[in-house]
């Protein structure tokens, strides 16, 4: 089998989030993010479970997960499925860092909105990493509690690092 | 009489104060979860992947956030991307497993096709049902 055919998949990817605020900042951390992608084609998907998020402070923890927030007991996952953009000019058996476009559908408390993010595809030592940083805005994903645009801020940074296996 | 009640309101003020600082700002950065002694649902690997697989709502009911003590037959353990060690337990459908990220930074020494039981929280459902925080209890 070619590398070009292969999917690759982890189920340990990372997706860190930060709010940022002059009252506060919020970091969480999800390490159990499932992601696979299929290289000729540039498909790609991740998923992962809210309460997955660990925060440093366990009460934003309970906050996140609350009802006025992420709903997590009724909306127990957030997604994404969509594509590398140009996938066929990137040779996933050589060595480099390849800077790409990815653009697809994220869907967060079961609210889907299109997304469009910048990326980066590393291929060392036989092994493919994918990584890329986004804004999206709380309110068009229906999050909508009282400390957002003041504790909270209304855009949130995304981290994705998916290391694949 | 006046000293008194004047050591007595400051005595309740130092009081509430330790206590709101406890509350707000101490034990939410360092209370940990017990997970070897909290109150755990005891199920196999096999079934709670059924369980899930057969009703996804009434299961997060059931198990999210909560402790689960889960045996079953070790396919591997290997360590995620941060470094800390998981282990995957094996299930009747080889596409849906549970998949358990523990504790520490060692990766568990355990050979697949052992059986093992571990404690965790459960997070949820993707193709595995996925367990975080977990503790090894039996190898």
């Amino acid at each position: 089998m070619s590398y070009a055919q292969k999917v690759y998949a982890t189920r340990t990817a990372q997706v860190k989030f930060s709010s940022s605020t002059t009252a506060e900042d919020i970091d969480a951390v999800n390490n159990q993010v499932q992601s696979k992608f299929i290289g000729k084609t540039g498909q790609l998907m991740f998923s992962l479970l809210m309460k997955g998020f660990a925060f440093e402070n366990a009460m934003m923890q309970e906050h996140f997960n609350g009802k006025e927030y992420m709903e997590s007991d009724k909306f127990p996952k957030a997604e994404f499925k969509g594509a590398i953009n140009g996938m066929a000019t990137i040779d996933l058996e050589k060595e480099g860092a390849y800077p790409v476009m990815v653009s697809g559908d994220l869907t967060i408390k079961g609210i889907t909105k299109p997304v469009k993010a910048a990326g980066l595809i590393l291929v060392e030592k036989h092994k493919v990493s994918a990584e890329s940083s986004f804004k999206i805005k709380l309110q068009e994903y229906g999050i909508t509690g009282k400390d957002i645009g003041t504790v909270i801020a209304n855009n949130i940074e995304i981290k994705v690092n998916a290391k694949y296996d | 009489m006046k000293k008194k009640l004047i050591i007595a309101v400051l005595l309740v003020g130092v009081l509430s104060f330790v206590g709101v600082y406890y509350f707000v700002f101490y034990r939410p950065t360092h209370h940990v979860r017990d997970i070897a002694s909290e109150e755990a649902i005891v199920v196999s690997a096999k079934d709670i992947v059924k369980e899930f697989q057969t009703n996804e709502s009434a299961s997060n009911t059931k198990y999210l956030n909560k402790v689960a003590e889960i045996s079953g037959e070790v396919i591997e353990a290997k360590k995620d991307q941060t470094g800390k060690p998981t282990v995957t337990l094996k299930s009747d459908d080889s596409f849906s497993n549970v998949f358990v990220t523990l504790r520490g930074d060692k990766q568990l020494e355990v050979k697949g096709g052992a059986t093992i039981t571990i404690r965790g929280v459960v997070t949820g459902f993707l193709s595995d049902v996925v367990i975080n925080d977990g503790i090894v209890v039996k190898q």
